[in-house]
Formats: C-alpha cells, sequence, structure tokens
C-alpha cells in the first residue's frame, strides 16, 4: 500500500464514534471495496503528477487549472448541487435536513474551487481575466466524466447515496492533495492545493459521519452499496 | 499515551478550526450539546465543559477534519485526528458495565 493512503487511514479513516450504528458497514465496505479504489486513483495521481513534472514545462499546471475550473465552476456546481437539493421529496427533506444543509453549504465550496484554479491561470498569466475563461468554452466542458460531473452526480440524490459519493470520491480528492503538496514545489500549485486540503477531508467526513449514523440497517446501508458498486465501476476497479 | 484525568477538557483551537460544524452535529446527534455556536463575538464553535463528557465521549474527534482544531485544555495536545487510543477511555467504561 502507498504510504500516502497508509496515513490517510490511520488518520481520518479507522476511527469511529463508539456505538455509531453503521461503522462496522462502514469499515468492512472500507476494507473490501473502497481502500482498492484509493489505491488506483492514488497511484493514476502521481503517475499523471510526474509524467506533468517530468515534461519539463507548465503546460500541465494549466490544463489541470483548467480542467479544475470546468469541472467545479460556479455555474456548474450551483446547477448540480441545487437540482439535487430540490429532488429530495418533502419526508425526505425532514427526515435529513442535517444532510441538506451540508449540502447548501458545500455549494459555496465549490464555487470557492474555481476560484483558486482561476488564480493559478491568472498568476501564470494564462487568463488575463475571468472574463476570458467565460469565452472560453474548454473552461465549461469536460471531456471526461470528472467527479463533479452530471454523470457523476445525479445518480446520487438520494441522500445516503451522495454519503457514498463524498466517502469514497472526497478520499480521493484528499490522496490527490496529498500527492500534489508531496511532489510539487511551485507555490501557486501548492496554493491551490492546501486551500482545499481542510475543505476536501470535511466532505469526506460528512460522509463518513452520515454512513456510521444512518446507515445502520440494511435498507439504509443499500443506497451506499449501489452507489459505490458504480463508482468503483466508473474506475474499473475488480472486486 | 497519556494517563487520562476524567476531568480533563477539550477546548477548540481557533488558530486551525475551520468553523464546518462537523463537531456541533455529532454532539447535537448524540444529544450531548456541548458544541455550541457562541454569538459574541464571532459566531463561533466553542465547547461547553459542563455539558462534554471527555473523555468518556470522543465522538467530535473522529469526525473534525482540521489537524489540531481540538485540543486538550489541560495537556495542550491537539486531538485532532484522534490520537492512537483516544478512545480507550470510553472502550475501558464500556467493559466495566
Amino acid at each position: 500500500m502507498h504510504p500516502v493512503l497508509t496515513e490517510f487511514l490511520d488518520k481520518w479513516v479507522w476511527s469511529t464514534a463508539p456505538g455509531a450504528p453503521g461503522a462496522d458497514f462502514r469499515l468492512r465496505i472500507t476494507r473490501d471495496k473502497c481502500v482498492k479504489g484509493w489505491e488506483l486513483a492514488l497511484r493514476t495521481s502521481i503517475a499523471e503528477i510526474e509524467q506533468g513534472l517530468a515534461s519539463g514545462n507548465d503546460e500541465w499546471k494549466r490544463r489541470v487549472a483548467m480542467g479544475g475550473y470546468a469541472g467545479e465552476g460556479v455555474q456548474m456546481s450551483i446547477k448540480q448541487m441545487s437540482a439535487q437539493l430540490l429532488s429530495v421529496d418533502l419526508a425526505g427533506q425532514e427526515n435529513y435536513i442535517d444532510l441538506q444543509r451540508m449540502r447548501a453549504r458545500q455549494v459555496w465550496d465549490e464555487c470557492k474551487h474555481s476560484k483558486l484554479h482561476f488564480e493559478v491561470l491568472m498568476e501564470k498569466g494564462w487568463v488575463k481575466s475571468e472574463r476570458d475563461l467565460a469565452q472560453d468554452p474548454a473552461a465549461h466542458t469536460q471531456p471526461i466524466p470528472a467527479y463533479f460531473g452530471l454523470s457523476m452526480m445525479f445518480p446520487h440524490i438520494h441522500p445516503l447515496a451522495r454519503a457514498a459519493q463524498h466517502y469514497f470520491v472526497e478520499a480521493i480528492a484528499c490522496l490527490g492533495i496529498s500527492a500534489y503538496l508531496s511532489l510539487v514545489d511551485d507555490p501557486m500549485v501548492r496554493h491551490e492545493h492546501l486551500s482545499q486540503r481542510d475543505e476536501e477531508l470535511m466532505h469526506f467526513m460528512e460522509g463518513k459521519y452520515t454512513i456510521d449514523t444512518y446507515c445502520g440497517e440494511p435498507q439504509d446501508q443499500q443506497p451506499v452499496e449501489d452507489t459505490l458498486g458504480f463508482l468503483l465501476h466508473r474506475l474499473r476497479v475488480s472486486l | 499515551m497519556a494517563k487520562h484525568n476524567s476531568s480533563w477538557t477539550l477546548r477548540i483551537n481557533h488558530e486551525r478550526c475551520t468553523e464546518c460544524r462537523m463537531c456541533y452535529l455529532v454532539c447535537r446527534e448524540l444529544d450531548i450539546n456541548a458544541v455550541y455556536v457562541a454569538l459574541d463575538p464571532l459566531h463561533r464553535i466553542e465547547i461547553d465543559t459542563d455539558s462534554c463528557t471527555y473523555p468518556g465521549c470522543t465522538a467530535c474527534l473522529a469526525y473534525c477534519p482540521a489537524e489540531g482544531s481540538i485540543i486538550e485544555a489541560e495537556s495542550g495536545r491537539s486531538m485532532v485526528p484522534p490520537p492512537a487510543g483516544a478512545h480507550r477511555w470510553w472502550l475501558k467504561q464500556t467493559t466495566d458495565l
């Protein structure tokens, strides 16, 4: 296992609230499924970073920042997450009001990401203003199903399905950030990732807390299992 | 791990806390309600040491994402992420029941 993943597991994953009803379930899916996906995603990130560093120029940083802006831009975040909030029926709103509040707060978190990507693009001289980005289709389209992309988010409408997305995918974000911080010394890239480090971890904790607290019974575990299966399939992880 | 004293308390390190309120949610879910939002002066998260049952409960530590943001007031040590054995005191109590 890669040491970055080992450290992440030891620091943030294994601890639980004593007596949390869904903790056994979470730890089981972590050991049986998530760790394989996390390991694969981390090694992929490291390979991409190393390839970028080996290129000897900054083009890969522009590509990453542009892709991040497209995937996590203001319009994308508001559109997707508002849709998720509104699609929960009235009974669900009452049952999961804390989770709904968390998601509402995350709309703002995600909008902030686009500013960090923009700061890199501007500081490096690739764009003069955000108006430039508004006129560039590449800043608003996603060539791959990014985790904030339509194809990844809209299937996860149920609040407990979102927990799997938070738990599994935000951990990948955390691991990617750790990989960047361990390999890249560019101050702008580090600024971009340091600013997001605690936030991504907070979203991961939302998933961890939701599963531990709400997923003690099989019917509440099913949305998590279903979504995790979908996410692992997207990563082509064979279990 | 340092020996726990049952009268030790937790407090928020505002230099590190991001005000995400995960600890508030967790504490309220357990109906302990020791974590609260102090309206004055900055709507910041605080811990009511009279209500907090630490080290009997360590739940908030397991879900806090900001390293070093909850500390043990008496020893000054960071409790996020929870150090190995942080739950040991709690486990001993339940074993003794």
